[in-house]
């Protein structure tokens, strides 16, 4: 045992100092020799004869110097710095073939790197909580409805807390906005309501003061409040006194008892800035909470799901009418907080891997083209007795070598890119995703993916150059020494499958693009030039009852028409695009319900009279609400023409009622559709309530104003208006219609910008890529050209002869990545619902385009083959 | 002359230590000299195996080498038995010596 250690530390050290111990063992070996010669002179023989002899007795003193070399040092690690100093010699000595094979690789692997590091950021770094990888979020679902992550009401939360083994402990909030007034002014923040054991659930204690009492989710004892980091630091200058302060949160006084460290958040949407009680609703049909878990240790999820099921569904029993169709579905925490973005990712994982295999290939061929020169120096080598592993284990190391550098320039690149990444990402608010850095995970990450890299195109390139037919190489001249058939057939495979790589990055860059330029040209259903839209927020206790409402409203609109350059001014509950619609159920008159128990659905709003005729939403029938329409007159609705269609198919519905609770309401209006949901959603049924009569307790709404002209000037001014009004109403945004309008879009456009952009780099690769091939061809057979040239033909054929050859390869890659591409687009319905994967028109163009580029790639070697001199070519043998 | 015999694997090491253990510190020729006398001839050894063996007897730190001058004034490598060596040397001899009487008897057995 420590014979070998000895041993190996011999061996270790040697290799530190193996020009010395060669010298050292050359000087032994000679003194030997030389004492032998002068014994074997002693016994009589003439020098010839006695050096002879030593020699003989010695036997092959190469030999002996080999074996001692290899006992000496370790031999793994000798080859391996040999092949190493060589490998850096080659890449040395061709410069622009490493320049080029390095940046080839770095933004392959700078990409992968970069999405890899917000993959990291939001879902693999585990969160900062103690046992977060025994969190869970509880969801409810709903079969009736197909909702996999729905919220559930207070009830069933305490059912399923006292009924569970496998969560040790449950916990449920909401989020919610709150008018939290400081001083004079009231201003709206987001806020978390939570039951009190939320914060011992994750492990997290607060900065200053304390958590929620077990007692304070009780109604009179919940007025106290819980502050967040970034809260305190604004608004309070993190001033440790600030505990015990009393704040006022929608005109209610609120002790504040505790400040959260940096960094908590529990809400994925936005982070939230004040913690409130949840105060108990006894109410089982009303889902409002979202609610945590964490599991008993050594349970797995699946156990729970399983447990959770059954509790369900005892539940489901034993309260039919509220329960019906109610389920659990578990899913780990750091999924559900990355909630939509993690496909997003995903997807975009998949891109870039696109990517980077397309750059392995275009450094294989690179490879390959250099090749053809090196294919004499690989058989010269394997002539002299290189064993036929130690060749490939030289090229292996090459191109690991190269990777390697390639995968470094990637991670300065990649830097850049995840700065962009997470920066266009920013309005999102994903939970996380700021943090992005380079970590270990991101290092070794970029390690394994360009030894990948190095190792997988080495050993493409190792295939097809690593077993030269010695003889052939060695005979041909130096210039003419190829790769043979077997290698040119290779570089035209790996070409197509760069082509076809490039082709589905395209055509699914190319469907996400028609899809956003398709909503970009749908008419939205109303006008957005001119209109400027201001959010408010009515605090509920402020606003108990419809009169007081009705009394806002008015005197806001009437205010709002005062303000010079505004046309004329409406209120609406939901403004299309903006993000949030309501669906209720509803009773017909006259009609049965589409199934028993099952009635009517429909989008519900609420809207002010004028507002159509602000919004620029033309009235088919009937007439838009009046201000004569008062809670003392019939309740009427305005509908629009899907909900015309949907609910009376072939009647006139002006006249008709439905049932809404107890309410009876009268279709006294049809207008054109809008697109509620988004430009790449199909209108909706909508059925318009009017403020004036009833408003159901919502507390947001919309101030639309028309202005005469330019809307920004306006709405400063219309913003003063709106906060005299009432100054406990907080205005929480003001903006015009077209900046609506334009961030309905944002998300499509990032996700299809950020596609475009790796498409085009997937191109340019594959451009470069087919260059070589068509350059290296047409080098190749510059003297089949001559001969061709000598013998007629003209420098036509002889170009057409070079373009098709390119053109045939992008035309394989084209079929085969035509399938590919419709299979890829399945997937990004998950970036952009509305996206149409099949569109042949978009095929075609993306088709088009790609032969286009490869017309060029081929055309500028073309042109060098038709300048070919035949005298030249045929002299040059 | 009876037939050379080549050397067995293995027992290189053995004829070496007790080679050093014999003469003391000895230069590589002088062993293999030794080592060819003392067969009488019959072993033939290919002097240019000699080297990686010693090598391989430091690298265990059975042997330690230096350089000095040999007896006819000439530069050389001397090696020496270390204390460990002389251990292994034992052991190693023992082992021989009972494996030669194991087959020795076996070889009496049968015939």
């Amino acid at each position: 045992m420590i014979e070998s250690i000895l041993a190996l530390a011999a061996r270790l050290l040697s290799l530190f100092r193996r020009r010395g111990l060669d010298r050292d063992l050359d000087a032994e070996l000679r003194s030997h020799l030389d004492m032998a010669v002068e014994h074997h002179l002693a016994q009589g023989m003439n020098s010839e004869q006695a050096r002879r002899q030593a020699l003989l007795d010695f036997g092959g003193v190469e030999q002996a110097r080999q074996i001692y070399r290899e006992r000496r040092g370790l031999p793994f690690f000798d080859t391996l710095f040999q092949d190493l100093r060589f490998a850096f010699r080659m890449l040395r000595k061709s410069p622009g073939f490493t320049a080029a094979a390095v940046l080839t690789l770095a933004l392959g692997i700078g990409a992968n790197t970069a999405i890899f590091s917000a993959i990291n950021a939001v879902l693999l770094r585990p969160l900062p909580f103690a046992n977060a990888n025994r969190l869970v979020f509880v969801w409810a679902t709903d079969r009736q409805r197909g909702v996999n992550e729905d919220v559930s009401s207070y009830p069933n939360f305490e059912d399923w807390k006292a009924q569970s083994n496998t969560l040790e402990a449950l916990a449920a909030f909401t989020t919610r906005s709150a008018t939290l007034s400081i001083g004079e002014q009231a201003e709206l923040v987001p806020a978390v309501q939570c039951t009190p054991g939320i914060f011992e659930l994750f492990g997290v204690l607060p900065q200053l003061g304390r958590t929620f009492r077990q007692e304070e989710s009780k109604p009179g004892l919940s007025h106290v409040l819980i502050l967040s980091d970034a809260f305190w630091k604004e608004r309070f200058a993190g001033r440790p006194d600030v505990i015990g302060r009393t704040l006022r949160v929608n005109e209610d006084p609120y002790t504040v008892v505790g400040v959260m460290p940096p960094g908590f958040r529990i809400s994925r949407e936005r982070p939230e800035q004040v913690y409130a009680p949840l105060v108990r609703d006894p109410n089982r049909g009303h889902g409002f909470l979202m609610v945590l878990g964490r599991l008993r240790k050594g349970v797995s999820i699946k156990q729970a799901q399983t447990e959770m099921s059954a509790i369900a569904g005892r539940l489901e029993g034993a309260y039919p009418s509220q329960n019906r169709g109610v389920g659990v579905n578990i899913v780990p925490l750091v999924d559900a907080m990355a909630g939509d973005v993690k496909t997003g990712m995903l997807i975009f994982l998949g891109v870039v891997s696109l990517v980077l295999l397309i750059a392995c290939t275009n450094v294989a061929n690179l490879m390959l083209a250099r090749g053809a020169s090196r294919m004499k120096e690989i058989a010269v080598r394997a002539a002299l007795g290189a064993e036929r592993w130690r060749i490939l284990r030289q090229l292996l190391t090459e191109s690991t070598v190269l990777a390697l550098a390639g995968g470094a320039a990637g991670l300065l690149i990649s830097y850049w890119m995840s700065r962009a990444l997470v920066a266009s990402l920013k309005q999102f608010n994903v939970p996380r995703l700021a943090d992005t850095h380079t970590d270990t995970w991101v290092l070794l990450f970029t390690l394994a993916i360009s030894l990948f890299t190095g190792i997988f195109f080495g050993a493409v390139f190792a295939f097809s150059a690593g077993s030269p037919k010695l003889r052939e190489a060695l005979h041909q001249s130096s210039r003419q020494a190829t790769e043979g058939a077997r290698g040119s057939r290779l570089r035209s495979a790996l070409v197509v499958a760069e082509t076809a790589m490039a082709l589905v990055l395209l055509a699914s860059a190319g469907v996400l693009l028609k899809s956003v330029l398709v909503m970009r040209s749908t008419a939205p259903g109303f006008q957005t030039k001119n209109r400027l839209t201001v959010e408010f927020w009515l605090p509920p206790k402020k606003f108990p009852n419809d009169s007081r409402r009705i009394q806002f409203f008015k005197s806001a609109l009437a205010r709002a028409e005062t303000v010079d350059g505004v046309h004329s001014a409406a209120l609406v509950a939901d403004l299309p695009l903006g993000g949030g619609f309501d669906s209720l159920s509803f009773h017909i008159v006259g009609k049965p319900d589409p199934a028993p128990g099952k009635p009517f659905q429909s989008l519900f709003n609420v809207a002010s009279p004028g507002y159509f005729a602000t919004m620029g939403i033309p009235l088919r029938a009937g007439h838009e609400f009046s201000d004569r329409d008062s809670t003392d007159t019939t309740q009427v609705i305005v509908i629009n023409e899907a909900a015309a269609r949907r609910f009376w198919p072939d009647e006139i519905p002006l006249g008709k009622q439905i049932r809404l609770d107890t309410n009876l309401l009268t279709v006294v209006g049809v207008v054109s559709d809008t697109r509620q949901l988004g430009l790449g959603t199909a209108p909706r049924p909508e059925i318009f309530l009017n403020y004036m009569q009833s408003s159901p307790d919502w507390s947001w709404l919309v101030m639309v104003a028309r202005t005469e002209g330019d809307s920004t000037p306006v709405s400063a001014a219309l913003k003063r208006a709106a906060q005299q009004v009432d100054p406990d109403v907080p205005v929480t945004r003001i903006l015009p219609m077209d900046d609506v309008l334009a961030l309905s879009l944002a998300q499509p456009e990032l996700w299809t910008g950020l596609l475009a952009v790796f498409a085009i780099l997937a191109v340019v690769l594959a451009a470069v890529g087919l260059y070589g091939v068509v350059s290296h061809l047409v080098a190749q057979r510059t003297h089949e050209m001559g001969i061709r040239m000598a013998l007629g033909a003209n420098r036509g054929d002889v170009f057409s002869l070079v373009v098709k050859q390119g053109l045939r390869l992008t035309f394989v890659g084209t079929l085969i990545g035509i399938p590919c591409a419709l299979g890829a687009a399945q997937l990004l319905v998950h970036l952009v619902p509305s996206v149409r994967p099949g569109d042949p028109s978009t095929l075609t163009a993306v088709s088009t385009l790609l032969l286009s580029i490869a017309f060029a790639a081929s055309y500028i070697p073309a042109r060098r083959a038709t300048r070919v001199d035949p005298i030249v070519a045929l002299r040059y043998e | 002359m009876p037939p050379k015999s080549e050397v067995l694997q293995g027992t290189l090491d053995l004829l070496v230590l007790k080679t050093l253990d014999t003469l003391g510190p000895m230069h590589g020729f002088g062993i293999a000299q030794r080592i060819q006398q003392v067969s009488q001839d019959v072993l033939r050894l290919n002097q240019g195996t000699l080297y990686p063996a010693l090598l391989r007897l430091e690298q265990r730190g059975w042997i330690s080498s230096r350089w000095g001058v040999s007896e006819n004034n000439r530069n050389a490598k001397f090696y020496s038995l270390t204390r460990r060596g002389r251990r292994q040397l034992r052991d190693e001899a023992e082992g021989w010596n009972q494996m030669a009487a194991v087959i020795n008897r076996v070889l009496k057995a049968t015939s």
